[in-house]
């Protein structure tokens, strides 16, 4: 039981780390190809040489930073087989399709459009070279649809339906996957995500420049087009959140109440923690602050909607349970005897709640013998990391209205021409570069974590998806991943920083307009 | 050439269609993700052009 947590943990663990390394890359791709698009197309418009300047200068910038995106995020695909093989024999009916067009999306269509993008700039027409970085902006993004869609289906899994002969999840309709809630919510929030970073990390490096008055006229457009494409992108990024909270906060209310931090279910209007302490152990919050009556209408919408709290989802848990174990017992019939029709009709009046019993089952592996604290355990389970999401979701906020507050005012004086005037704006750009990064790293924490202790929400439990590797294998491969991937992470930034104090080739930048 | 220039216009206009119904019936997001993102892009242009626009009227009040 201890060797197979270890493996649980450490595959997790394993997951969880190449997962946050590649997404240091991707929202940058994501945003940063429409920002050049954006550039190019005024080139295409205007005819100005310096926005051909200034897609080639960024674009230097995007192709190290899509180099490496491709190859962090290669493994994580092979992951899904090599430690998570009960996890991918389990969904795979349904996870393999998005999982193969993202794949087809990030290497035939992006891939193809990038090296046209970057070698084609003297062989095509410019309306076909805008074309063709468009088409990298958007295969960029409907790479990442795919991979969103999945895990969409993962936090709220109503488009499948599970066999007891095949014992696999099967796929009950393809556009209702593609077109569920949590799939459309995260995917915009995910992609303007990325805008945002774009944005941050074009107006960080333009201040900079500013600051030392090099390259000023690259920088001066630069900033502006980033501040306004950023301060909209922000506005969105804000809304999907609110919707993506209200569509997961309905479908995972485990998940809700780690994110607020409530144990106990109160009377609608419930207050919302601004600041809490949480004990899981104790399950209360040694400390709180909170604003009255605020919770409740932000998240349903309403005054009077009760919002379970931690004590709520727990009984709840429970009561699924015990209701869950005849389908667990019928299918252990089924796959001994298929046609046994008495174990189908038992499996079919209780598999709404077979994950809860597969989930009782790792504290009590005779489900018939269960005892009540092993029903205790199994139901404070349920319950995520409440510090961890609790505290991941709050700097996610901070971050996401501190980077519209800054792009607003950046904006507003970009649009003055007042930018040179104001000092302080340019030196606080660069240092808040690391603000959108930090803010998706800490939106996935909350988004995964808070989906624990299930790798599909209600049906599949952690515990039963990982693959029967030994704890040595896992160490030995964890340790090798964060190696190479600090590795890139060091490359990475030493190409960035190389290219960007160099800055763009002088002698190629066109003239200033005076 | 310019039957060429139509039919890739009605294509364009096709999709768009296709786009509009599918997407602002069944994935109302999308459908302002598509909107969003090139709002979002033509500001940003913009902004660039009328930064030029403005350098050039400060030059020539100058």
């Amino acid at each position: 039981m201890h060797s197979l947590q270890t493996v649980v943990d450490l595959s997790r663990w394993q997951f969880a780390a190449t997962a946050l390394y590649h997404f240091l890359f991707v929202p940058l791709t994501l945003g940063l190809s429409f920002l050049l698009a954006a550039m190019e197309t005024v080139y295409v418009t205007t005819g100005r040489k310096i926005y051909k300047d200034m897609a080639l200068f960024w674009g230097k910038l995007f192709a190290i930073n899509f180099a490496l995106g491709v190859a962090t995020g290669l493994t994580m695909e092979f992951q899904f087989g090599t430690n998570w093989s009960q996890y991918s024999r389990f969904v795979g009916d349904v996870f393999g399709a998005p999982l193969a067009i993202e794949g087809l999306m990030a290497f035939f269509l992006e891939s193809t459009f990038v090296g046209l993008m970057f070698f084609g700039w003297d062989r095509m027409s410019r309306g076909k070279h805008l074309l063709v970085t468009y088409m990298v902006a958007l295969g960029s993004n409907l790479s990442a649809l795919w991979i969103l869609v999945a895990n969409g289906f993962m936090q709220s899994p109503r488009e499948a339906v599970f066999n007891p002969v095949t014992m696999r999840l099967e796929l009950t309709s393809f556009a209702d996957l593609i077109f569920s809630g949590d799939a459309q919510a995260k995917f915009v929030h995910t992609s303007i995500a990325g805008y945002v970073t774009a944005a941050m990390f074009v107006a960080g490096i333009s201040g900079w420049y500013m600051l030392r008055n090099r390259h000023m006229e690259l920088a001066k457009r630069s900033f502006r087009m980033a501040a306004l494409f950023g301060v909209f992108a922000s506005i969105g990024v804000i809304s999907l959140g609110d919707a993506l909270g209200f569509i997961d906060g309905g479908a995972q209310p485990a998940k809700l109440v780690a994110m607020e931090a409530m144990w106990k279910t109160r009377t609608p209007p419930a207050g919302f923690n601004v600041i809490a302490f949480p004990s899981q152990k104790q399950q209360r919050n040694l400390y709180e602050i909170q604003i009255p009556k605020l919770l409740t209408p932000l998240v349903t919408r309403t005054m009077d909607t009760v919002i379970p709290g931690a004590d709520e989802v727990e009984n709840q848990a429970m009561v699924r349970m015990k209701d869950g174990i005849p389908a667990v017992l019928a299918l252990k019939t089924l796959s001994a005897d298929p046609t046994n029709q008495p174990a189908l009709a038992q499996f079919k009046a209780h598999e709404q709640d077979m994950g809860y019993a597969l989930l009782l089952k790792r504290y009590a592996p005779d489900l018939r013998a269960a005892t009540p604290a092993d029903y205790q355990r199994a139901a404070r389970a349920v319950i995520p990391n409440v510090a961890v999401i609790f505290w991941s979701f709050r700097v996610m906020v901070l971050a996401g209205f501190s980077m519209l507050f800054y792009l607003g005012v950046a904006a507003y004086c970009s649009l003055n021409n007042r930018v040179q005037d104001r000092r302080w704006l340019l030196k606080l750009a660069p240092w808040l570069i690391p603000a959108p990064f930090i803010a998706c790293e800490a939106g996935w924490l909350v988004a995964e974590m808070g989906r624990q202790p299930w790798t599909v929400y209600g049906v599949l439990p952690t515990w039963m998806s990982v693959s029967t590797h030994s704890v040595g294998y896992l160490v030995f491969s964890l340790t090798g991943f964060v190696l190479i991937y600090s590795a890139f992470i060091v490359v990475e930034a030493y190409l960035m920083l190389k290219f960007i104090r160099k800055g763009p080739d002088e002698g190629r930048l066109a003239a200033p307009l005076h | 050439m310019i039957l060429l220039r139509m039919l890739l216009y009605l294509v364009i206009s096709l999709v768009t269609l296709f786009l509009v119904i599918l997407l602002g019936q069944r994935g109302a997001w999308y459908f302002a993700w598509v909107l969003g993102t090139v709002m979002i892009v033509l500001i940003a242009a913009a902004g660039g052009a009328l930064l030029d626009a403005q350098e050039e009227a400060k030059q020539s009040g100058q």
